[in-house]
């Protein structure tokens, strides 16, 4: 899992264009972890068609 | 002199400047005299202003003595977060990378509170990029809680909060892009007010995230905020954000009460959630039944979207990431350790994350545009928990748990409002939150200002002979 979760952010890092290594690579992990299940009810969600984006 | 401007809020000092119990520069000497005893432990101030601060005194006090006076601000001392651009100043953002950068002009707010006759006394601490985390060492501490100087004073124009209340100035500006006003405002017993989006210009101000950044006042009364919203609300063509800004008389309406004031409680989301610590939600609670004795009404009210409201904030940082990205690249150790993680953060959301946020942003709009339909304002907890010991912030990650107190409301650029309403059992200040409508602010201030004066919380004072380490 973990293993799995390193190489699914490696690949959104690079994808990114960070090349991060040491303790920033670390940090950086652990903050995107916490952030995945919010990511993933952002994702989740639907808008309707008239929610539109805020201008 | 007798008289202690360090004892007063800022319509004291204003009050006091006016009938000539003081001079503005007898009152710029005595808080200069104040840093210099109590900042080395308050950590509050980056740069003090001595030497400018005392020539725009005097010439308040010669104006004065000619018989003009400009308003309530004329001779008053004010702090600036040290994103606030004063010509010839440093303006560091609390950060190593602009440790040397001096601001060239001044910033809007700035210039409106000098035409208004205001002291400058300095640039106060903030945390690093107003994104960083609480520090006591470093070239840029970012300042100690005046309450308790074992724990911060939340962030991040945590400068400001110290300041203000611990009577290092007359009343400060701060900017608040997830709650950098009204966090610190709430952990030191402070009114801090973040207006609409568009009230108060950012020109001249350093961003944190351009789509949610706010310009506002943090001072110990009610009336103090609203003097100051009063000056620094305008059109400004150099922010754009600004075009619609519609001003309205602040001072004037500040002491119409509460009588007819159609409130709606967030409840489920602010209230009835296990994370509240138990002396906020009591003093919450008892501070409705004040507003209910006041004459305004109470209704339990919800806006479903708030759960989503903290996935919908996240995305904004990738205008963080944006303003530092060549910065990141070139000179990384510019930043905290602390910071960089949570500046990279912003560039891992892809390009439909935040259009999704976008959407959800105009779904949550549309939830409390229908609230404000059947209520005038909206009011809750102000803050998840009293102030936290410095080891207790989290090392990493956005601090949700204690955002979603104040963050959805940035995405709405709705005006908010913190005010005082009690003390923690470790005797640490609590606050409720009020939020109204888009440039409604007079609304938000007169409620404010309606519990302010049947109460006595913001008269409260922390202790100086606390201040030792």
């Amino acid at each position: 899992m973990t293993d799995d979760r390193h190489t699914q952010f490696d690949a959104e890092c690079r994808a990114a264009g960070l090349t991060l290594s040491g303790r920033d690579r670390e940090l950086l992990f652990d903050m995107w972890v916490d952030w995945l299940p919010h990511r993933d009810r952002l994702r989740a969600e639907v808008p309707a068609p008239e929610e539109e984006p805020w201008r | 002199m007798a008289l202690s401007v360090a004892d007063l809020d800022l319509r004291g000092v204003s009050e006091a400047l006016g009938r000539r119990e003081v001079t503005s520069v007898q009152a710029t000497e005595e808080y200069l005299g104040r840093i210099a005893q109590h900042d080395r432990v308050l950590q509050s101030y980056i740069t003090v202003m001595a030497d400018h601060a005392l020539a725009r005194a005097k010439a308040a006090d010669a104006e004065a003595e000619r018989g003009r006076r400009r308003g309530p601000l004329h001779g008053v001392p004010i702090g600036l977060k040290d994103l606030i651009a004063v010509a010839g100043v440093r303006m560091t953002s609390g950060s190593q990378l602009y440790a040397d950068h001096v601001a060239t002009r001044d910033a809007f707010v700035t210039r409106r509170l000098h035409d208004a006759g205001a002291v400058i006394l300095g640039k106060l601490a903030m945390h690093e990029w107003a994104f960083g985390r609480p520090a006591t060492e470093g070239a840029f501490p970012t300042g100690r809680n005046p309450w308790d100087v074992r724990r911060a004073p939340s962030g991040s124009s945590s400068g400001s909060a110290v300041a203000a209340a611990a009577g290092l100035c007359a009343g400060a500006l701060g900017s608040d892009t997830g709650g950098s006003i009204r966090g610190p405002a709430a952990m030191t017993g402070l009114v801090g007010h973040k207006p609409t989006y568009g009230l108060v210009s950012r020109s001249g101000v350093l961003p944190m995230c351009w789509s949610l950044d706010h310009v506002g006042p943090m001072t110990r009364g009610v009336w103090d905020s609203a003097a100051l919203l009063q000056i620094i609300a305008g059109v400004d063509p150099d922010d754009t954000s600004t075009r619609g800004a519609q001003v309205q008389d602040y001072l004037g309406t500040v002491e119409a009460g509460a009588r007819g004031l159609r409130l709606g409680v967030l409840r489920r989301f602010y209230v009835d959630v296990p994370g509240l610590h138990a002396d906020v939600r009591a003093a919450a609670l008892t501070a409705f039944d004040v507003l209910r004795a006041e004459g305004a009404t109470l209704t339990d009210v919800d806006a479903p979207t708030l759960d989503l409201s903290m996935a919908a904030w996240a995305p904004f940082l990738a205008e963080t990431y944006e303003y530092h990205a060549r910065n990141l690249r070139e000179r990384p150790e510019g930043y905290r350790e602390s910071l960089r993680p949570r500046v990279y953060m912003g560039a891992l959301f892809t390009g439909a994350d935040y259009l999704r946020a976008q959407r959800l942003r105009e779904r949550f709009r549309r939830e409390v545009d229908a609230l404000f339909e059947r209520v005038d304002l909206l009011v809750f907890p102000g803050q998840m928990a009293p102030a936290l010991r410095f080891e207790d912030f989290p090392t990493t990650g956005l601090a949700t748990a204690s955002m979603r107190y104040t963050a959805p409301w940035n995405l709405l650029g709705l005006p908010a409002v913190v005010v005082p309403c009690g003390v923690s059992g470790e005797g640490l200040p609590v606050s409720i939150q009020i939020v109204g409508r888009a440039f409604d602010d007079a609304t938000v201030l007169r409620l404010a200002r309606a519990y302010e004066r049947v109460t006595d919380w913001h008269t409260r004072r922390p202790d100086p002979a606390t201040w030792r380490l």
